[in-house]
């Protein structure tokens, strides 16, 4: 088999996706999963999810149920960094919101609603501020994730720290904003 | 059920109940009434709002009755301190996040959620609100949703997907966040919703209801000078009774037609003439495919949720549909042609009510085709039509609608005479009454195209195979030697059995009848709420016995009818029947 010895993994297609979730319960998690991965802006777009819909012949309400339930799926593109702020109880009554409004004046974010919505991104794609129920970390509260990574016991002071550090790193190329 | 029976006690006394009940049905046979909110019998079961509570000895928490079934020698309190507690502790957490709008809310008086209030007693809500207030979906011509009186019960859900296999609406989001969406939020319109409103009548509050048209009503009502007149389905008279107070399968027909004159109608008429008009014009149909050869099995199309249904989800089918109007429609077109030149009236002034027992009437009165009489005149006028373009049907109103006129009248039902309908578009024949319920049409039908195929009158008129709430009912008549077989499927669940195998090629049918709602029109999405089976049936066995008192039970015996061929359409299936009385469909996408 002289193709397969030194050729990069590919991945694979939203319809490749499909075809190997097809018919299996329960597969409709794992395959919004993987295909918000394949996705350069970590986010299920419209046209995935009725792709999805389609080829799994489940309801377009449905797929949005599973969808919208998850925190960890995007429905709108990501920026290029994240921030994650918890907004558990234990969080919350050690300044999680402060910290969540320090993140939110810092990226020149206006109009965030938590009521409304779980998750927001700058209009330059620089990034995304999301927030969650619960991070499972209550003991280090309050915790933010930055880009992938916890800081526990966030102060705004480190919080400020970190955001300016993203900014050094340079953007290469924003997602379109809405 | 096994039929054994197991002791219990309830609140202290033992009873005696069916093995393998739930422990709220055990509770109601004991005596004692567990109060619900959530559940709704043979639609859904999510044990969402903690209301039916009760504490079963040994059980470290509080149960759920409704999904909880009982055990032999189980020890049941159904109204202790802490289930007192934990039933008004979840009340009023609903509370908190629900507007106090009982004043103005379409519901107020049966809605289940201020039911709950009351009998628990709440005077005060200690829960601040949580949530924000959604947007209000008015996107449909049929229904209006409103997120913020939702108390998330899943009802809705379950019936559009589940009875209805549409499946538009989804429970959404998590937390504070859940709640009743379409895809990507956008409405009922841009959803494959059919309009259909049975999550209206299931639903427990005012979160889903119909498009309120009375206040615009009333005002036309009121300018003087004006011609407005009514029509009314069959499955009305066998409903309005209920919406109104008085026992379920209560007929008042002519009690009907009194109030509809004390609102100030100028003429009430009765959507079964153009119900026996129909079967006149589908029966020929019928036998012209059957005989010369067409598309089969033909299917029924007087439906509207129906047809939104087959023209979002099986397209290609569509040419099985029938090219008859819904009786409502084909009313319309002849009220303001027919019927317009007869009293002298100017159609393009005349407004035209009708009385349905269904939201996506609203809809399919609202579609640009239906504006045949403007057609009509516009084509006599020649190239410049006189007038803006006018609906056949102005408004389609709700039996809840309806019901909701004649209280604010100050109108006592149960206190008026009988009155009849007015000529020439009241007459009618039992064959049209029994449009109301599944089956009628089928049976309508048939009672007209065997006497036209044999020349001979059917040996008995009663086609019990097609009737009652069975889910799909098949029967095989002999039609002078050719073998017809017939279905007829309500709810749209069912009626995707039988499209599957006509798309497989299997179906072994020549004509079907779907209706759109349980049971038919009497279980119509614009029906009285709070229904059940037992409801259904008795609406049900109403409309058979209107059938019953009507002395003509065959469409073809209706004088008016016949008068209206004679003097204006010529014959079924004639060129002026195509123009005003059979439409076209197409695909729709979301
Ligand atoms: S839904 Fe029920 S409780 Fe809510 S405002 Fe309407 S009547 Fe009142
Ligand atoms: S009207 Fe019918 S189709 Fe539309 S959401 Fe309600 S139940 Fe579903
Ligand atoms: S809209 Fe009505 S039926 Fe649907 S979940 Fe909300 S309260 Fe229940
Ligand atoms: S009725 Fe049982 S939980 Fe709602």
């Amino acid at each position: 088999m002289p193709s397969t010895t030194t050729t990069q993994r590919k991945a694979p297609t939203l319809d490749e996706l499909i075809e190997r979730h097809k018919g299996k319960p329960g597969a409709l998690l794992g395959l919004l999963e993987n295909a918000q991965e394949l996705e350069k802006f970590r986010y299920l777009s419209e046209p995935t999810l009725r792709r999805i819909a389609e080829g799994m012949a489940l309801p377009l309400s449905q797929v949005y149920s599973v969808a919208t339930f998850y925190s960890f799926f995007n429905l709108e593109p990501q920026g290029l960094h994240s921030l994650v702020v918890c907004r558990g109880t234990a969080c919350h009554t050690r300044g999680s919101l402060e910290l969540l409004e320090t993140a939110l004046a810092r990226l020149g974010i206006e109009g965030f609603r938590e009521d409304e919505s779980n998750s927001v991104t700058t209009p330059d794609g620089f990034a995304s501020i999301r927030t969650v129920a619960c991070f499972g970390q209550c003991a280090l509260a309050p915790v933010v994730q930055v880009d992938g990574t916890i800081h526990s016991r966030m102060t705004v002071g480190k919080l400020v720290a970190a955001i300016e550090k993203l900014r050094k790193v340079p953007a290469p190329e924003a997602p379109k904003s809405k | 059920m096994s039929g054994k029976m197991v002791s219990i006690t309830v609140d202290g006394a033992s009873a005696l109940v069916e093995a393998g009940s739930s422990l709220l049905e055990a509770c109601a046979a004991a005596g004692a009434k567990v109060p619900t909110l959530c559940h709704l019998k043979d639609v859904s079961s999510n044990a969402s709002c903690g209301l039916c509570v009760v504490e079963v000895e040994g059980a470290k928490s509080l149960v759920r009755a409704c999904v909880g079934s009982v055990g032999e020698g189980m020890k049941v309190a159904t109204s202790s301190p802490r289930v007192m507690r934990a039933r008004r502790n979840a009340v009023e957490l609903l509370l908190a996040n629900h507007p106090a709008d009982c004043l103005t809310c379409a519901r107020s008086g049966s809605c289940e959620l201020q039911d709950a209030a009351l009998t628990l007693g709440i005077r005060q809500v200690r829960f601040p609100r949580t949530r924000a207030a959604p947007k209000l979906d008015v996107s449909t011509d049929g229904l209006v949703r409103d997120n913020d009186k939702c108390i998330l019960c899943g009802r809705c859900v379950a019936v559009c997907s589940e009875i209805q296999g549409v499946s538009a609406i989804s429970l959404a989001g998590r937390g504070i966040r859940t709640r009743v969406a379409t895809f990507m939020d956008r409405g009922l319109a841009a959803s494959p919703c059919v309009q259909c409103g049975q999550c209206s009548v299931v639903c427990p509050t005012g979160a889903i209801t119909e498009r309120d048209d009375t206040e615009e009503l009333w005002r036309e009502l009121a300018k003087p000078g004006g011609t407005v007149v009514v029509q009314t389905a069959p499955a009305i008279r066998a409903s309005l009774g209920e919406a109104l107070g008085m026992e379920p399968g209560s007929l008042v027909t002519g009690k009907m037609v009194a109030a509809l004159r004390r609102i100030g109608f100028d003429k009430v008429f009765d959507t079964q003439f153009t119900a026996d008009l129909t079967i006149m014009e589908e029966g020929s149909e019928l036998i012209q495919r059957l005989t010369k050869g067409g598309k089969l099995p033909m299917i029924t199309s007087c439906s509207p949720g129906w047809i939104n249904f087959i023209e979002y989800f099986y397209p290609s089918l569509l040419p099985h549909l029938s090219t008859c109007k819904s009786p409502q429609q084909m009313f319309g077109a002849l009220a303001k042609t027919y019927y317009a030149e007869k009293a002298g009236l100017d159609p393009a002034a005349m407004r035209l009510a009708s009385i349905m027992p269904c939201t996506a009437k609203k809809h399919e009165a609202k579609r640009p085709e239906m504006r045949g009489a403007w057609e009509y005149w516009s084509a006599k006028a020649g190239a410049s039509p006189d007038t803006a373009a006018y609906y056949d049907v102005d408004w389609a109103l709700t039996t809840r609608e309806l019901a909701r006129m004649i209280t604010r009248a100050g109108i006592d039902i149960a206190r008026l005479p009988e009155e009849e309908f007015d000529d020439p578009l009241g007459a009618s024949t039992g064959a049209a009454t029994i449009f109301g319920t599944t089956g009628g049409v089928m049976e309508a039908a048939l009672r007209t195209v065997y006497e036209i195929v044999t020349g001979s009158p059917l040996p008995t008129l009663d086609f019990e195979a097609v009737r009652g709430l069975v889910g799909i009912k098949s029967a095989e008549v002999d039609l002078a030697g050719t073998k017809v077989r017939v279905a007829v499927a309500h709810t749209l669940k069912n009626a995707r059995v039988l499209l599957d195998e006509i798309a497989a090629g299997t179906s072994p049918y020549h004509f079907i009848e779907v209706m759109t709602c349980p049971g038919g029109c009497v279980g119509g999405g614009g029906q009285p709420v709070r229904v059940d089976q037992a409801k259904r049936l008795a609406r049900n066995a109403a409309m058979y016995a209107e059938d019953r008192r009507l002395g003509l039970r065959r469409s073809h015996e209706n004088p008016s009818v016949k008068a209206l061929y004679a003097e204006f359409l010529g014959e079924p299936l004639g060129h002026l029947s195509h123009e005003l009385l059979h439409t076209t469909y197409a695909r729709r996408t979301d």
